[in-house]
């Protein structure tokens, strides 16, 4: 079983100096916080607020790499989650085949946003991933950690 | 050797990665390309931070627990059967330089428009020759930057 998740937000999380992306799912029962570096946060920052940056930026170079070759994303999957690290699998459509490569979940999601391809979470990792242990957190979180993201 | 030269204005120059640089003054790496050929004048090419470390891990072969962005573009590569022939740095407008990546998939060649630093990571990990045009290596940036750069080095080294 898969959820479809949509990207919700994505803040800055002082403790670990890092980004977290927020995905929810369409019922907006489940949600599921990745962390994520600062060029990987700014790049999804720019395609979440379609921002066409003046070069192509590399998930935007990604793109056309794929579109030069008529190479389609169908979907990308969060599938597991070990020892906090999240993995994710990107399903193209090349010709009549189908191929799902190995990714990390930070350009899968910059590389959906920008294909307009459907995001999903495996049951597994939303059931590993507790969602009291996040509303605990999110408690402990300053209004000022919420700033906009600068990129 | 074939396309890339757009004037016809001679052939083009190989060019390899010699190594990533901090600039201690701001948060940019300099990539530092020596020619292939043996002469001694480099090209320098302002890179960001993580653009910078992309490339220098390409340099390192230093492995990741995770694919990195620019090893999922060669690994989608792998998957649908297509390779990077080579990158050309083509052009500099306002200290910005633009590079062409040529790929190829039975047959078909294909060219894209890219950032200096996603040519030559993508090229370093493809094994991709990397390429400047004889226009763009009269107008590299400031020739006199090698000098400062030994000197920004060797400063590094007493940090």
């Amino acid at each position: 079983m898969i959820t479809q998740m949509q990207v919700k937000g994505l803040m800055f999380d002082p403790y670990n100096n890092a980004y977290i992306i927020i995905l929810r799912d369409d019922d907006q029962v489940e949600m599921l916080p990745i962390w994520v570096g600062k060029a990987e946060a700014s790049s999804i920052s720019l395609a979440l607020e379609k921002v066409a940056p003046p070069r192509p930026m590399t998930h935007d170079f990604m793109k056309s790499y794929l579109d030069a070759f008529d190479a389609k994303v169908i979907s990308v999957v969060i599938t597991d989650l070990n020892e906090n690290t999240y993995f994710a699998k990107i399903h193209l459509m090349y010709g009549d085949s189908e191929y799902a490569v190995d990714s990390r979940p930070s350009d899968a999601i910059a590389l959906a946003l920008r294909t307009e391809a459907p995001i999903f979470a495996s049951e597994s990792v939303i059931r590993k991933q507790s969602s009291d242990e996040l509303g605990q957190w999110l408690e402990n979180l300053k209004p000022e950690d919420f700033g906009k993201l600068d990129s | 050797m074939d396309g890339g030269s757009p004037q016809g204005s001679g052939p083009l120059i190989q060019l390899l990665v010699d190594r990533v640089v901090e600039d201690p003054a701001t948060d940019t790496r300099i990539v530092v390309l020596a020619r292939k050929d043996g002469d001694l004048e480099h090209f320098m090419v302002w890179v960001g931070a993580s653009e910078g470390e992309a490339i220098k891990r390409a340099l390192d072969t230093s492995v990741t627990t995770r694919p990195m962005s620019h090893d999922l573009i060669k690994s989608c590569g792998e998957h649908l059967g297509i390779t990077t022939a080579r990158v050309v740095l083509t052009d500099v407008k306002s200290s910005t330089y633009y590079a062409t990546v040529f790929l190829e998939n039975k047959g078909v060649t294909r060219t894209l428009d890219a950032r200096p630093s996603d040519a030559i990571a993508l090229a370093l990990r493809c094994q991709a020759p990397i390429y400047v045009t004889p226009d763009v290596w009269q107008r590299r940036s400031g020739q006199q930057l090698d000098a400062w750069l030994s000197k920004l080095e060797t400063k590094n080294i007493g940090a």
